[in-house]
């Protein structure tokens, strides 16, 4: 009888949505935070009497083999009623989706930080891009610790692009970059990359390793550190605009002193759209944020179940949602936290800064504010 | 070879879109929206506001020369060709009309990005290129000048190679090219007809 008015209430509209998660292989702690963030937004509304519609969770799990993605999203779209789905963890498997999802006119929800320089039609980007993250990052830590820097990152789109970034921010800067290094995924080979943090003696390193490879360099580094008191927290910083809670427990003592950027730690009153405090990680509250505003749109009277993104953006739901219709971004805060004692402290916030993915808008760039105390060099 | 490209930052910029009214234009408007640019649209014909553009998007399939302000390849800002129909003819007139990078229709969301940053790139090298051509080509047009100022120079009994050697000291001393400095001094020696054997170095 779902659908249907019964006794005069209108019954909610039961939606499918889709999840593809990865539940193993290199990046499954960062695919299973925000799994539970979905998972936990979709009961919230399930729960909620006056929320509209009931969600069913569609889900397909790609195992974190890149070539099963675009075949588990088109069987989503082909095989159930879906048309969103919420998913993808690198930036390589959200570009592998893009065409599936234009052919069935179908939506990503994606709730991880990426490189930016992307506006899909079919996308709506949930985490932050880097003038959310790396750009404020960097402008923070140069007057607390220079302008030199080392950058390392997983040989994929997600490295290249931030180290690019970052290097024309260290450039601007009248900084130096000492040193470039690339991993594949999965390799955890770092003696190369500890041999020329080394010898090059940078002020901080930029970490863009994902999985494996970053828990041994973070490793080797902490080693480092006890070997030369210069490749500390306090001297030499690692920086990373992905490293959240959910991947704490794998690095132990090893994240002391370790620095990240992202829209919420779980020590903050920062706040997603949707979604309010409690959450594990900043990937678990983007994936709630992503479930809780896709199920706000689909809640708008008359609005079809099948809608695309373009009709749900087209209602007045656009602006109440968050979602910026012009680069499908979200406005989100932007805290800078470093780990004390096993847990992320924050040591600075923005409210609320606007998506801009194709760095195009310097008035997007949250300003930065100077240290009180200044680093004697 | 490989060089390092500058990657602009296209906020504000303009981008002119010489399109009927189309889908393709209205995702292409999109596109551009989120890249940060700001759009226009015109049909049939470009118009002289387009000349403060800093990009214009042409369609390659119902185009013809009379829609442009400006001659066939002529354009002063990076063109990117709309193709729709890939007919040798239209993409030849597209390329005449300098086009520095194309789209295919219909035009989805990704593209868009890279064929501004191909189109601005091509357009630059395309200008200095141009530049360096026309300087080499006064340049040219300027080895009969030579020659005069150094034999000129050469008359009073210096060695034709001592003269040059003279002529390429002057341009030094003022920083100006070797054909700058052998007008001033086939100028001098026609207003005082080399009499003063000294004019040159004042």
């Amino acid at each position: 009888m779902r659908g249907f008015v019964f006794w005069g209430i209108p019954l909610r509209k039961r939606v499918e949505i889709g999840l593809l998660y990865s539940r193993e292989g290199n990046y499954a702690r960062i695919s299973e935070a925000c799994r539970l963030g979905a998972l936990s937004a979709i009961e919230a509304i399930n729960t909620t009497p006056d929320s509209g519609s009931e969600l069913i969770a569609i889900e397909r799990d790609p195992r974190g083999n890149i070539d099963l993605y675009q075949p588990l999203c088109t069987e989503i779209l082909r095989e159930t009623s879906a048309r969103h789905v919420v998913g993808c963890v690198t930036s390589w498997s959200r570009k592998e989706v893009i065409p599936a999802l234009e052919k069935a006119g179908g939506t990503l929800w994606y709730a991880c930080p990426y490189e930016g320089f992307e506006a899909s039609d079919s996308v709506v980007y949930t985490h932050a891009c880097p003038n959310q993250h790396l750009l404020p990052l960097l402008q923070w830590a140069f007057p607390r610790y220079g302008r030199r820097g080392y950058l390392t990152g997983s040989n994929y789109i997600w490295g290249w692009e931030m180290n690019r970034v970052a290097r024309d921010q260290i450039a601007a800067a009248n900084g130096a970059v000492l040193g470039e290094r690339y991993l594949p995924i999965g390799d955890v080979d770092v003696s190369r990359i500890i041999d020329e943090i080394r010898a090059t003696r940078p002020d901080f390193i930029l970490n863009s390793l994902i999985g494996p490879s970053s828990y041994r360099f973070l490793q080797a580094y902490a080693e480092l550190g006890r070997e030369d008191a210069h490749f500390t927290a306090a001297t030499c910083p690692v920086l990373s605009c992905n490293l959240t809670e959910c991947e704490l427990g794998e690095l132990g003592a090893a994240a002391e002193g370790l620095i990240s950027v992202g829209p919420y730690f779980n020590d903050a009153q920062a706040q997603l759209p949707g979604a309010g405090p409690g959450f594990g990680s900043s990937l678990e509250a983007a994936a709630y944020s992503a479930v809780f505003m896709l199920a706000g749109l689909l809640a708008q009277p008359d609005t079809r179940e099948a809608a695309s993104l373009g009709e749900l953006l087209a209602g007045s739901g656009a602006a109440r949602s968050g979602i910026d219709p012009e680069t499908h971004h979200v406005a989100l805060p932007v805290l800078i936290a470093q780990v004390e004692g096993g847990r992320f402290r924050v040591r600075e916030s923005w409210h609320k800064v606007a998506a801009d993915p194709y760095l195009s808008h310097s008035d997007r760039i949250p300003a930065a504010r100077r240290p009180r105390l200044s680093v004697v060099r | 070879m490989t060089r390092r490209v500058h990657i602009p930052n296209l906020g504000g910029a303009q981008a002119a879109i010489l399109h009927r009214p189309h889908v393709t234009v209205v995702a292409l408007t999109r596109q551009l929206a989120a890249i940060g640019l700001e759009v226009t649209q015109h049909w049939p014909d470009l118009g002289s506001s387009a000349l403060a553009a800093d990009f214009v998007f042409f369609d390659a399939d119902l185009g013809h020369d009379e829609q442009f302000p400006w001659k066939p390849g002529a354009a002063p800002m990076p063109m990117i060709a709309l193709i729709g129909s890939e007919a040798p003819g239209r993409i030849e007139w597209a390329l005449n009309h300098g086009a520095d990078a194309q789209l295919l229709k219909p035009v989805g969301d990704s593209g868009v990005y890279s064929a501004l940053l191909i189109a601005q790139q091509s357009f630059e090298a395309r200008r200095e290129q141009a530049a360096k051509i026309a300087g080499l080509r006064a340049r040219l047009a300027d080895r009969q000048t030579v020659v005069r100022a150094v034999v000129l120079l050469a008359a009073r009994g210096r060695s034709e190679a001592d003269a040059y050697d003279h002529l390429r000291q002057l341009a030094m001393t003022r920083r100006e090219t070797i054909e700058q400095a052998a007008h001033r001094v086939v100028a001098q020696f026609s207003q005082d007809g080399g009499r003063n054997d000294r004019s040159e170095h004042s």
